[in-house]
């Protein structure tokens, strides 16, 4: 046992260490990519009128560089914590404190959904693979398939029309939820602008004890979670079913139900056990996927999130916000994949590394 | 039970075939009587339907859901492909360039325009079946490319082995750390907007997941022992990887083949939502973003279209499940 934990932390330093030439690699390519982009901030931030400044900004900035100066100006800057400031977006802010500011809120959109999807995805796919081409597998897969198969932001639209023009229809206009549509102007930081903040907002508001912030926080968030659960359940029920019938295939199930075991025993003790192995990789690996990919649930809802001001920063070119939030992406990714393969090994005590 | 296998030679066909008169006179009733068979074709051919039971192997095709899906796509398909029949508002007239005179906006669905109107005065009936042949015709080709290239390269780096491997999986992982989406929303305004551009920068960035995916199938069926029997009967490497090792590593990669084709659907649409489509081209995505617009009042302008996407991506999902579930080697059933 002492042993195998050894091996393991022997294997996660060698991880950890593999993650810093393969960061040092994304990096360049990142410049790479920013750099085809051909914007220029300095342009932006001096214009058109005045050339001969123009020109001492460059020099100063180091525009006319030659490559590896640039390179290695950037990587520099990279570690020492100087991402840049944004230009077109929020102009003077420095990317550090803007990553700091949107991801948690994208964090709180993802939090629910990541939580409890798994818990009925596994519960769904493992009812479907029980009663396999019976009707409630037929219902059961159509239903995923339907999660599946129809696009995130047509599921938020109609969430929205149904939440936003029929319940108040239905109600005679008595239950109106007004919050439904968009942020709501109203909802400045609690407490004062310098003061100390966490950037989550449901955090902020207990800390200040500010009840109508939390409740308008709440309601805004209760619509992009109905989307994400719905779409994230479809993908686990899918996978959760189809490992479970390559599961109930095995000889143990057969020893289990000819010693006399209950069926829902075998199920729930047996079978479930063994399927939640591979669904397991798939779901911490998804809940950093998640985090990234709420690019379109935020577009619909004008959520601004992480995804929302990425696209944001995409389509207006700014190009430190661009390479900053790219990075950090990249490093989220990399910490999710190595806390995955980590979790794998804890969860199945069956692999070891030699 | 008995042995119920009957080999064809076994029979007498001397019972059934004619000599002499009787053959001419076969021949003319072939000829004259409407739906007429030869007694000795059709004792040949029931003595081939006994060996030979397709239709057990076809039966396990045809499972509710899967007829479903294919129903589905068929849909889609006859919409494509029988467009200028179904609607007599032509391509040019849909997509952006051009502005309908006296169109106006967001309207109801009336006897003019079946589905009502979105933005510009485009009629939604019309944009869905051009969008139809765009969606379908072009859903296949990331797919493919992406697949060509997975294999390939795959079955190489998993028979090599060693050095050649390794760096290839390391190429691999590097690709693996960029979302791919995010890189696509950044190389598109780059490279270029139109479709083509689009969608082989979709294949591309889909090939090291199948390179990954493509390399542990190959690496269970290197052991196998035909592929030594092969190797020691002196076949070329080149011809032992892909006449023997490819044809056997290939079953999941068709589940992956139409996941892919559904995934390019919802992934063009969603670029196309996010307003880095191909302007130029009736896609389903624009009407999406266009009919957030009016959301109280025009719902149908943006909620067909995306019922539209689902059916497509739903059936190519449900077709690709049915063909893993026909072709899975554990079905005992």
């Amino acid at each position: 046992m002492a042993r195998q934990a050894k091996n393991m932390v022997k294997y996660i330093i060698k991880r950890i260490i593999i993650m810093f030439p393969m960061l040092l690699l994304a990096l360049i390519v990142t410049w790479i990519l920013s750099h085809m982009m051909l914007v220029d901030p300095i342009l932006n931030k001096i214009g058109f009128d005045n050339p001969e400044l123009l020109e001492l900004e460059r020099i100063r900035t180091g525009y006319y560089d030659p490559w590896f100066v640039k390179l290695g100006i950037y990587l520099k800057n990279f570690f020492t914590g100087d991402w840049g400031e944004s230009y077109a977006i929020y102009p003077g802010k420095s990317v550090l404190a803007f990553i700091g500011e949107v991801f948690p809120k994208t964090i709180e959109l993802m939090i629910i959904p990541t939580l409890v999807a798994p818990f009925i995805a596994v519960k769904l796919g493992a009812t479907a693979a029980k009663n396999k081409d019976k009707k409630k597998d037929s219902i059961i897969r159509f239903v995923a398939i339907i999660g599946a198969g129809f696009p995130v932001f047509w599921f938020a639209t109609v969430v929205q029309i149904s939440f936003g023009l029929y319940i108040p229809l239905f109600t005679n206009g008595q239950l109106q939820l007004p919050v439904l549509l968009t942020n709501s102007p109203g909802s400045s930081l609690p407490g004062p602008i310098d003061g100390f903040s966490t950037g989550f907002r449901i955090i902020d508001s207990i800390i200040y004890n500010d009840q109508a912030f939390l409740w308008d926080t709440i309601l805004h968030l209760i619509l992009p979670t109905i989307s994400m659960v719905f779409i994230s359940l479809s993908g686990l029920t899918r996978l959760t079913r189809a490992t479970m019938l390559e599961v109930l295939d095995q000889d143990y199930i057969r020893t289990a139900r000819a010693k006399g075991v209950e069926e829902d025993a075998v199920i729930n003790k047996h079978a479930l056990r063994n399927t939640l192995l591979p669904s397991s990789d798939k779901i911490i690996g998804g809940i950093l996927g998640a985090l990234l990919g709420s690019l379109f649930v935020e577009m619909s809802f004008n959520y601004q999130g992480f995804g929302y001001y990425f696209t944001q920063a995409i389509f207006q070119g700014d190009y430190y916000v661009i390479n900053g939030f790219a990075v950090f992406s990249i490093i989220i990714t990399l910490l999710g994949t190595l806390i995955a393969d980590v979790a794998y090994t804890i969860i199945d005590p069956r692999i070891t590394y030699k | 039970m008995t042995n119920q296998d009957i080999k064809i030679e076994e029979i007498d066909y001397k019972d059934f075939s004619a000599s002499g008169k009787e053959k001419w006179v076969r021949l003319l009733k072939f000829y004259f009587l409407p739906a007429w068979r030869n007694p000795e074709f059709t004792a040949y051919e029931n003595e081939i339907e006994k060996i030979k039971s397709k239709r057990r192997s076809f039966r396990r095709l045809l499972t509710p859901l899967t007829i479903v899906g294919f129903f589905m796509i068929l849909f889609i398909v006859i919409l494509a492909v029988y467009g200028p029949w179904l609607t007599d508002i032509p391509l040019q007239e849909v997509t952006m360039p051009y502005v309908p005179p006296d169109g106006v906006a967001f309207q109801e669905p009336s006897p003019e325009h079946p589905l009502g109107t979105t933005l510009y005065g485009y009629d939604v009936y019309a944009r869905i079946i051009w969008g139809a042949r765009t969606s379908i015709g072009m859903a296949f080709i990331p797919v493919t490319i992406s697949m060509m290239g997975g294999i390939i390269v795959g079955t190489i780096s998993a028979y090599a082995g060693g050095a050649v491997d390794y760096t290839i999986m390391r190429f691999v992982d590097l690709m693996f750390v960029f979302p791919m989406f995010i890189l696509t929303l950044i190389l598109i305004p780059l490279i270029g907007r139109e479709l083509m551009t689009i969608l082989i920068i979709f294949g591309i960035l889909g090939i090291p997941g199948n390179i990954r995916f493509m390399r542990t199938m190959v690496l269970l069926v290197k052991e196998m022992v035909f592929v030594r029997a092969a190797k020691t009967g002196g076949a070329l490497k080149f011809k032992v990887m892909f006449t023997h090792i490819v044809p056997n590593a290939i079953s999941p990669l068709i589940l992956a083949f139409f996941s892919g084709a559904a995934g390019t659907v919802i992934g063009l649409a969603g670029l196309a939502f996010l307003g880095l489509g191909d302007p130029t081209a009736a896609t389903w995505g624009v009407d999406i973003d266009w009919g957030r617009l009016r959301l109280l009042t025009g719902i149908w302008a943006s909620i067909t279209p995306g019922i539209f996407i689902g059916i497509t991506a739903a059936g190519f999902m449900l077709l690709g499940d049915g063909f893993r579930d026909a072709l899975d080697p554990r079905f005992h059933k």
